[in-house]
């Protein structure tokens, strides 16, 4: 005899309800007050905290630059020289390094910095120089002086 | 010719040591590196290098982390080339912008081949029932930096 429905003691029950409350409320132990105990709380709080982490993990780069980018202004004030001069000095001398070394650099290496600086100011020179070029007036203007009569 | 304010740049007027005593100068000191270099009279060497697009400051005996794979066995010596700044406590060679293979040897071996801890990658709209979870395991390669040589070939 072949039973072609199940009988009514057989029902399908959720049997690991504890498990599956447990994988969202083990992100949320840390939280503070009732979303790191009840699951209905604490499901709103890690699906925020999982979105602002991925969100965060962009921006982390953004803010991570510019706090090098903040370190390398204070260590070359130091010495002498804005930010906007010492970096563009030291590209246009073909020295590639990024920020984050030049930063390491500048806490853990203050004179290999100071070098760097030196360069950098060298280099400034030179351009200063090379823009003035002979001193010469350029041909074809004949006087500069404007006279009224 | 009367002195306006656009006579003389805004900068200091700035002079420049004499080309030829520069060149002794900067001939001397090459040849006091260079002797320094022979001799062997430098501490812990560091060195800037370039590698899996990325800039590191690195020493010897220390270890690094990549977020990616690299294409040789754990075990393997690796051999860095693009060296940007090697430095000492008395004198720093500086790349423009790498160093020269010939002079600088930074050695490397690859200790393991992991993967990254599970990131969640979460979207979430609210008010529109849209939420896609993602988990990535980025893979990992840990490299032990053994040792950073340079040879005294300056010029």
């Amino acid at each position: 005899m072949v039973l072609l429905s199940a009988p009514r003691w057989l029902r399908s029950r959720l049997t690991d309800r504890f498990w599956r409350v447990q994988e969202v409320l083990k992100y949320a132990r840390h939280f503070r007050g009732r979303k790191n105990r009840c699951y209905k709380l604490a499901v709103r709080s890690v699906r925020r905290a999982f979105v602002k982490s991925t969100k965060a993990r962009r921006e982390k780069k953004r803010f991570l630059r510019a706090l090098w980018i903040t370190r390398i202004e204070a260590a070359s004030l130091e010495h002498g020289l804005k930010y906007p001069a010492f970096i563009s000095n030291l590209f246009k001398s073909q020295v590639e390094l990024n920020r984050k070394v030049i930063a390491d650099l500048a806490i853990y290496e203050p004179k290999t910095f100071k070098s760097l600086a030196a360069l950098a100011q060298r280099r400034r020179q030179e351009g200063f120089l090379a823009a003035l070029g002979d001193g010469k007036e350029p041909e074809g203007i004949f006087s500069r002086i404007v006279h009224h009569f | 010719i009367a002195k306006t304010s656009l006579t003389s740049p805004p900068w200091p007027e700035v002079k420049l040591p004499d080309p030829a005593e520069e060149a002794k100068y900067h001939a001397e000191v090459v040849q006091k590196v260079n002797g320094m270099i022979a001799a062997g009279q430098y501490g812990r060497l560091f060195a800037v290098v370039h590698f899996a697009s990325k800039q590191w400051k690195i020493t010897s005996e220390d270890l690094i982390m990549m977020d990616n794979v690299l294409e040789a066995e754990c075990g393997d010596r690796i051999r860095m080339e693009k060296v940007l700044l090697v430095g000492a406590d008395d004198f720093t060679l500086i790349g423009r912008p790498l160093l020269g293979k010939d002079l600088v040897r930074v050695e490397a071996t690859v200790i393991e081949k992991t993967e990254s801890w599970p990131k969640i990658n979460m979207r979430f709209w609210k008010r529109h029932n849209y939420q896609r979870k993602r988990i990535i395991t980025n893979p990992q390669t840990v490299l032990r930096i053994n040792t950073i040589e340079i040879s005294p070939c300056l010029s």
